[in-house]
């Protein structure tokens, strides 16, 4: 019987290495795996082995059993498979249908970093009007009549009333008339300079303006609020410094730079923004106390910030918006 | 601003501390300096050296062996020059220099078969003179091995400083070295005026009048009589060319040199060329002609003020002299002026000319008051020194209201509430001083000081707050490291526009941000723009009054680079003025605006597509993802354009809830062609801020359907000129609220249908909230659609 189950297996295995399709394996199943199959038949002569056989023989059967069962289904599945990518091929290399989503211009992708960090430090975000009243965008703002202050400015007016805003601290003054302190927000937006356009200057500009109005504001914490913005959005080992400038809207006033060293050139401090405490005048000339409330306020450019971070040379690329640029962020 | 450094010296004792130091402290105080430029880097790895012995050269004429000597080790040199000899003292260039007119540098070489290890100088060649005639010789005092640029003095270093308005203190070497005396804590040196003055007195030969005093509060003449006019001494010439003045003669150049020094602008006029010898300060007549120095004709009007002698105008004040009394080489009587003027006054004029001069930059930042009785010995001083004469006994000081200087408080608690940071009382009341405040009054709590005049930018204890914080250092004041936030209610203004944009993101929009300045031409095709009274070119004259423009600029500029498919969008601001005049802000309306087009295709031929261009149903079905995506649970509907819209044609007006708040359509030929556009283009535009203020319903959830939906279909033929919207809006009319969606999905156009005649092929979807709805009364429904749409359009049933 044993003897028997042996060579069974051997010629089993040697019937299947010939099989090379379906049919040919049909014939094989008919063979060996039918009800009158070669395997079945020696099932069914398993009850003719004397008694004390029979538990070695059974276990030789069920053995041969699975072999040729397991052996069969594994080729059946190959052989049908390679049917299939015959008949129903497949080619994966096709490149994928084209779907296109668009994407924020690189001006407002990066207002949007700006304005991320400081809404975690518990900024608001307000706006104004570009068209502003000369009251508004100088003279609330302490740049008194004829002084050479306005001259760091250049200005496009519109009548000698209003003006288009060259900077974004004008909605510093309407905010702070039309709400009381605790005032922390900042105001983004477009402001003008009556520039010739070249690549280095355009005559129209992003900025964000910050300002915080309560009644313990500080210096030192002016400089601990903008350290942390330039860590977060420069990296947390940038390098920066504090230097006084003059606004004449704030007293003091300060500038930040960062050292900034672009690929494959000298390292050098770049000014990234002006700050100070609001000046007591200013206060004054929307009606609050200031001797109750001190305010910082800052603000900085988005082109530059924009130009620096992404190595561009050439600010008006910004504005021709050339869609092999626009695709690239 | 151009600041010598071995210049600063005078005035302040800075040894020990290098020029770096000195660039990042002054640049830390608020004198920010740009650039530095260091003389002596120009004369590196050059000595002065000794000429041991020459000889003829044995292979050149012309040539000389030299051995030169730096002290240490001597070097063969070949000299070309015909004055070099034995026992001179020359300028010698090791190997390695670069030679600093040419820019070559020198190698070890072998010239005629004869090593040469060096070269020596000529002046030429060391950039100090055009002589070229043989090299330098040097004064045989110097010991040889010296740094050449020691050596020659030639070892300064300048640096451009950026001088923010308020500093008009700081716009003169004296100005910029008493910030350093306050940084190094170390004192200020005026130099010595030690006046020779002799003969009559000022008085006595000439006369001042002021007749504006509120204008001019002080007015000082100064005369040096029998001068001579010649050039500046090599000490002086070399200090104005070191910051990049031109000398002139003596006179004129020490007027510059004091202005520099000190910051007081002075002038010098020819004293005999002054009618009866006498400087009236009045007002110009209105509309009067003057020729200033520079030979040209000046317009005056009668708000400015003009320095004139007893007949005419000599000079327009502060800010530049006449040509009739400017000082010649024949001058030989000179009337100094050393004035101030009112700073606003002078701004006026200078603007009115659109002339600023070194004068008039620093009159109109404010000048000190009380220096100009200084400035004028001094340069009376200076001119003796330089051009001979006698200086005359005293001086005319027309000063008829004495100007105070004002008095400030500053508590010391404000300091520290200000900056977050305790500076030392000591410290604060030292740097003070140091700037030149003058402490009258010291407790405890606070100081009492007195400004000096040359501070007219400090008024207030603010002000004061701030010098002590600048020479303290920004980067001294620790930064704190945790804030604390206020629970005020938080606003987003701009959430609404960042929602909008990401929304257009997704549908494949690129944004794009233009130029808001439109030439006249353009921007009057497109509303009512506003104009600047002063651009920058005409072709940016215009604030834009719609976003077309510069969207369709840009699709030009794109078409040009071959990017033919485009979906863009612009979100901003446009102005359009209401009234003509603009005097408030009601005459004219700034808007948050929208402008998005399609142009070119969808989709370029793939393998799994073919080419299909952009239309307007492609954006009507943007326009309404876009609306319900921004707006959920709002109604977006459509309705037919005015057939006359000026940039449309097929155009529609998009509503929302009723209320109009944008349109869409094709752009009409005529305008895409004024930006040579020229593939069809459809915009889509939007008011924002009527967008904004529809109010969306409350976002509830809605019970999924749980009963099957029945459709049945039907086509009818019908006139070709009916629109399948009124098709619709029958069929929804005539049926029961069992209908809930009626989808057109086919429209087929045949001559085998009839003449002008179209097939429209129409879902109709049915179902109940509430139960299982059955085929009779859908039926039902059904048929009652039919009958009403044949009924209504004369349509016939497809099929039967």
């Amino acid at each position: 019987m044993l003897d028997r189950i042996e060579s069974t297996r051997k010629i089993f295995d040697e019937d299947l290495s010939k099989v090379t399709d379906l049919a040919s394996l049909e014939e094989l199943r008919i063979k060996y795996l039918s009800r009158k199959g070669l395997i079945t038949q020696i099932v069914d002569s398993l009850k003719d082995v004397p008694k004390e056989e029979k538990p070695k023989a059974g276990k030789a059967v069920n053995e041969l059993k699975n072999h040729t069962n397991s052996s069969f289904e594994e080729l059946k599945l190959k052989l049908e498979s390679e049917t299939i990518n015959r008949e129903e091929f497949i080619d994966l290399s096709l490149p994928g249908v084209e779907k296109a989503i668009g994407s924020k211009h690189i001006i407002t992708q990066t207002l949007d970093e700006i304005k991320n960090i400081f809404k975690g430090l518990g900024f608001s975000v307000y706006e104004g009007p570009e068209l502003e009243s000369d009251y508004n965008n100088f003279t609330a703002l302490n740049f008194a009549e004829d002084h050479p202050a306005r001259d760091m400015q250049d200005t496009f007016f519109v009548t000698d009333k209003f003006l288009l805003r060259t900077h974004t601290s004008p909605v510093q003054i309407r905010l702070m008339t039309s709400k009381q302190p605790p005032l922390r927000a900042i105001m983004p937006g477009k402001v003008y300079r009556n520039e010739a356009v070249s690549a280095k200057s355009y005559c129209l500009f992003h900025q964000v303006e910050g300002l915080y109005v309560d009644t313990d504001v500080t210096f030192a914490e002016l400089k601990g609020t903008l350290v942390a913005f330039v860590k977060q959005f420069f990296g947390q080992d940038v390098q920066y410094r504090f230097r006084p400038s003059f606004f004449p809207f704030t007293e003091p006033s300060a500038e930040m730079d960062i050292w900034w060293e672009p690929k494959g050139k000298e390292g050098r401090w770049m000014e990234i923004l002006g700050c100070g405490m609001v000046d007591p005048n200013v206060l004054r000339n929307v009606g609050i106390d200031p001797e109750k409330y001190v305010g910082y306020a800052f603000g900085m450019g988005i082109e530059r910030t924009a130009m620096r971070k992404y190595g561009i040379d050439d600010i008006r690329i910004l504005f021709d918006n050339d869609k092999r640029f626009l695709t690239q962020f | 601003m151009k600041i010598s450094l071995n210049w600063l010296k005078d005035y302040i004792d800075l040894s020990g501390i290098s020029a770096e130091e000195i660039v990042e402290k002054i640049t830390y105080a608020g004198l920010e300096v740009e650039e530095v430029a260091d003389q002596s880097m120009n004369f590196t790895n050059m000595i002065v050296g000794f000429v041991k012995d020459r000889k003829k050269h044995p292979n050149a004429d012309k040539l000389s062996l030299c051995i030169v000597s730096d002290g240490t080790r001597d070097y063969n040199v070949v000299c070309g020059a015909p004055n070099v000899a034995a026992g001179q003292k020359i300028a010698f260039a090791k190997i390695g220099t670069i030679i600093p007119n040419g820019g070559f540098k020198i190698e070890k070489a072998k010239i005629r078969g004869e090593v040469s290890e060096g070269m020596i100088c000529s002046e030429r060649e060391l950039g100090i003179s055009d002589n070229h005639e043989g090299i330098m010789v040097l004064d045989s005092s110097l010991a040889e091995g010296t740094e050449l640029s020691t050596a020659l003095g030639l070892d300064d270093v300048t640096m451009e400083i950026n001088i923010t308005p308020n500093r008009a203190d700081a716009l003169s070497h004296i100005g910029v070295a008493r910030d350093l005396c306050a940084i190094f804590n170390r004192p200020l040196k005026y130099p010595n005026i030690d006046l020779n003055e002799s003969g009559k007195k000022s008085e006595e030969l000439a006369a001042v009048e002021i007749r504006d005093s509120q204008k001019c509060p002080r007015y000082i003449g100064k005369v040096v009589s029998n001068v001579e006019i010649k050039e500046s001494p090599e000490w002086m010439k070399k200090r104005l060319k070191s910051i990049g003045l031109r000398p002139i003669n003596n006179v004129v150049d020490v007027t510059n040199y004091v202005l520099h020094e000190v910051g007081q602008p002075l002038h010098a006029f020819d004293l005999d060329n002054l009618a009866h010898k006498k400087i009236v300060v009045r007002r110009a007549e209105e509309g009067e002609k003057f020729v200033t120095l520079d030979s040209k004709e000046r317009k005056m009007k009668s708000s400015d003020l003009m320095i004139c002698d007893a007949e005419r105008s000599v000079a327009i004040a502060g800010v530049m002299g006449g040509e009739n009394s400017e000082v010649t080489a024949t001058t030989k009587n000179i009337l100094v002026e050393s004035a101030y003027f009112n700073p606003s006054s002078v701004r006026k004029t200078a603007k009115n000319l659109a002339l600023s001069t070194d004068a008039s930059y620093r009159f109109e930042r404010g000048t000190d008051y009380n220096i100009t009785l200084w400035a004028a010995k001094r340069a009376a001083q200076l001119i003796q020194q330089t051009a001979g004469g006698e200086i005359a006994l005293g001086e005319i000081d027309a000063y008829p209201n004495q100007i105070l200087s004002p008095k400030v408080e500053v508590r010391f608690a404000r300091i520290n509430k200000i900056l977050g940071y305790e500076i030392p009382k000591v410290v604060a009341e030292r740097i003070l001083t140091n700037l030149g405040f003058v402490v009258v009054e010291k407790s405890e709590e606070k100081l009492f000081v007195e400004i000096p005049s040359y501070r007219g930018d400090v008024e207030r204890e603010i002000d004061l707050i701030e010098e002590v914080a600048r020479i303290y250092g920004y980067n001294n004041i620790p930064e704190i490291n945790k804030i604390s936030i206020t629970l005020e209610e938080k606003v987003d203004q701009s959430e609404f526009t960042d929602r909008l944009r990401t929304v257009f993101n997704s549908l494949g929009f690129y944004e794009i941000v233009t130029n808001s300045m439109l030439s006249e031409n353009i921007a009057t095709k497109f509303g009512s723009p506003v104009s600047v009274l002063n651009p920058q070119s005409s072709e940016m004259s215009h604030i834009r009054p719609s976003l077309l423009p510069g969207m369709l600029t840009t699709v030009a500029n794109n078409l040009k680079v071959s990017e033919k498919d485009l979906m863009l969008f612009e979100l901003g601001k446009i102005i359009n003025k209401k009234n003509n005049a603009i005097i408030s802000f009601d005459d004219f309306e700034e808007t948050e605006n929208c402008v998005a087009i399609i142009t070119g295709n969808s989709v370029r031929t793939k393998w799994y597509a073919k080419d299909k261009q952009f239309d307007l149903y492609d954006l009507k079905g943007i326009v309404e993802v876009l609306l319900s995506k921004q707006l959920p649970g709002v109604q977006i509907t459509f309705e037919r354009g005015s057939a006359s819209s000026k940039n449309y044609k097929n155009g529609l007006n998009v509503l929302v809830n009723e209320t109009t708040i944008g349109e869409i359509g094709e752009l009409r030929d005529s305008v895409a062609a004024i930006f040579d556009v020229n593939q069809k283009t459809y915009a889509l535009e939007i008011n924002i801020d009527e967008l904004k203020k529809i109010v969306t319903p409350k976002k509830s959830f809605n019970e999924l359907l749980k009963f099957p939906k029945v459709y049945r279909d039907c086509a009818f033929v019908l006139d070709a000129d009916i629109e399948s919207g009124q098709v619709v809006e029958v069929i929804k009319q005539s049926s029961t609220k069992l209908l809930h969606n009626v989808i057109l999905f086919d429209i087929f156009q045949s001559e085998s249908l009839g003449k002008h005649k179209k097939s429209l092929a129409f879902q109709l979807e049915y179902f109940d909230l509430a139960r299982t709805l059955t085929e009779e009364e859908v039926d039902k429904d059904f048929r009652t659609a039919i009958k009403a749409v044949e009924t209504k359009f004369t349509a016939q049933l497809r099929g039967t």
